[in-house]
């Protein structure tokens, strides 16, 4: 077997993983390593702040003679690897974006505007990166929530995943509460704001609410409402 | 139920085709499994109609009923007619964080005011599209239910996909959509087709892009199925060449379908042979259409094959790069973006 067909196949497998539109099964040990080091990788190089190749860790390749600048953002949360991004940077006259598959509620133009694509180009990249992999975050915990959690109804969501609204069922007096989740800062996976609505009025505060509003303000939604299960809180 | 209404179920019915009255009444779930089960999906069109009629009669069903039932079947079968894209430009500060019941109400009622009297009625579909559908009346009539304009939407998003709009009613939706979602101006995108699921993806990059890696290219390996060995391919490096370029200008896999792409052109004619024309001072206007069943699959296949040079001119890659199909071509390069075009009458 000659080299090249080695190198092909790999890169066939990498291009097959990437195009399965359903998550491929991950949940082996290695995978799970792979994932976390490629987050610490990108931690490492947001602390490091300049120097050096401005562009590790995120796979720049020059195309068109020099010219252009591949750059490639993969997403990870919890140990699974999610979608990868791509952005092809013109170099010359000055840095601009000439091609990228970012979706359009990802405020690319506004963080191209607020930030010096020339001086410093990782910047751009790791603040880029941060509010992608937020959101790839908050679209996965979507996902797992509607999976394990069937009693629970997703009553409104919206591309960015900025917005959840879900219907809760207390079990005592088989009540349904709508349970909405701002996540106002989107470089973020966890909301900035919970808060219950019962019969179109706020919830008053009680202990039992408050320990819930917590757990959805300091876990993962899909992990929280399995622990506010087991409490017994909801349904 | 008054006559306007039975007129819309009639129209109605006529329009959907037989195989989908089924799911389409299904989906609208008002219907009774008792009254499902009376209905007769085999008999012709208007006994049908009249039974349908008899049970929207017993429930006390009204128009607005019908135009429920119309949404349902629209949204499930959107591919008919031409859609028409359109950008929200400039966002206010706010403009991120703008949510569902406030958009709702604050485009019912802008709308309202600006082109009284509308009926308006929107509907959010699982995939975050928002969908509303708007029957518009003037001073003399009340809102015509039979010629209603669609509009989808996905908020947080800056584009907004019509179908069904005069230029007479464009200004007042315009200016409703402005003003709900926080935003400053919207500007036609230049991007028109028959099928909305295509030219949403395009606009939102849902297709699988290709770019430049430092991995040796999978495509060559993936489509270059080697029959016999002995066989040898003498422009094979070239072939794979072609393809890479092909497909980072179109994408890979399953392209967004597009029917045309139309090219008006304002340059001033060059041909040595021909002196009359050139010799003219106004610049030689003509329009160049490309049509298709699908588009870009085709200029993509005509690149790898080498009907079309590549690298791929920007004329045809422009297509999925701006995600628009539709250019003025100036002797100064292309015209401005915001090129607004004739919309239907």
């Amino acid at each position: 077997m000659s080299c090249e067909g080695v190198l092909s196949h790999l890169s066939r497998l990498e291009v097959q993983a990437r195009s399965r539109k359903t998550q491929p099964q991950q949940r082996s040990r290695v995978t799970e390593l792979k994932a976390a080091a490629e987050q610490l990788r990108m931690q490492r190089e947001q602390l490091r702040g300049g120097g050096g190749d401005a562009q590790g860790g995120y796979d720049a390749i020059e195309t068109r003679q020099g010219q252009g600048l591949c750059l490639s953002l993969p997403t990870a949360y919890d140990g699974v690897f999610l979608e990868t991004y791509n952005l092809e940077i013109d170099v010359k006259p000055t840095p601009r974006i000439v091609r990228h598959n970012i979706p359009p509620f990802i405020p690319l133009s506004d963080l191209v505007e607020q930030s010096d694509m020339q001086t410093d180009l990782r910047t751009f990249l790791d603040t880029l990166s941060q509010h992608l992999n937020a959101f790839s975050g908050r679209k996965q915990q979507l996902k797992l929530l509607k999976e394990l959690h069937k009693s629970v109804e997703v009553m409104e969501s919206n591309a960015l995943c900025s917005i959840l609204v879900m219907m809760v069922t207390v079990p005592k007096e088989k009540t349904a509460v709508l349970c909405t989740l701002d996540y106002t800062d989107h470089t973020r996976c966890l909301p900035t704001r919970v808060h219950f609505e019962c019969n179109g009025k706020l919830l008053a505060d009680s202990p039992d609410w408050d320990k819930i509003r917590s757990l959805l303000l300091e876990t993962p939604v899909h992990k929280a409402l399995s622990d506010i299960r087991t409490m017994g809180n909801i349904v | 139920m008054d006559d306007s209404a039975r007129r819309l179920l009639q129209r109605l019915i006529r329009r959907i085709p037989a195989q989908m009255l089924k799911t389409t009444l299904e989906k609208w779930g008002r219907l009774t499994a008792a009254q499902k089960q009376s209905m007769d999906f085999t008999e012709p069109k208007w006994a049908f109609t009249e039974r349908l009629l008899d049970i929207c009669e017993d429930n006390g069903w009204t128009g607005k009923h019908i135009t429920e039932l119309e949404m349902t079947y629209v949204i499930e079968n959107p591919n008919q007619g031409m859609w028409y894209a359109f950008q929200l430009m400039d966002p206010e500060d706010d403009a991120r964080s703008v949510e569902l019941t406030h958009f709702k109400e604050q485009f019912k009622s802008h709308l309202s005011e600006l082109a009284r009297p509308v009926s308006v009625k929107i509907k959010k579909h699982a995939d975050d599209a928002i969908w509303i559908r708007i029957a518009w009346g003037d001073s003399f009539s009340r809102p015509n239910h039979l010629k209603p304009t669609y509009v989808v939407h996905h908020l947080q998003t800056p584009y907004v996909f019509v179908t069904s709009l005069t230029s007479k009613q464009k200004p007042f939706l315009s200016q409703a959509l402005v003003l709900s979602t926080r935003h400053q101006a919207i500007k036609d995108a230049s991007l028109s087709g028959r099928k909305l699921g295509a030219i949403r993806d395009l606009l939102m990059r849902q297709y699988q892009q290709v770019f430049p890696t430092s991995y040796p290219s999978p495509l060559a390996e993936r489509n270059g199925t080697v029959s016999n060995p002995q066989i040898e391919k003498e422009q094979a490096k070239s072939a794979e060449n072609r393809l890479q370029m092909a497909c980072e200008a179109f994408g890979d896999g399953m392209l967004p379908q597009l029917q045309s792409s139309v090219y008006k052109l304002e340059t001033k004619f060059k041909d040595h042979t021909n002196k009359t024309m050139t010799e003219r001072e106004e610049p030689f206007r003509c329009v160049v259409k490309f049509a298709s069943t699908n588009l870009l699959e085709s200029l993509r296949h005509c690149a790898s094959s080498g009907i079309a040079s590549t690298p791929v001119t920007p004329l045809l890659s422009s297509i999925p790069l701006k995600g628009r199909n539709y250019f003025v071509i100036k002797d100064n390069g292309p015209g401005p973006s915001s090129q607004t075009r004739q919309t239907q009458n």
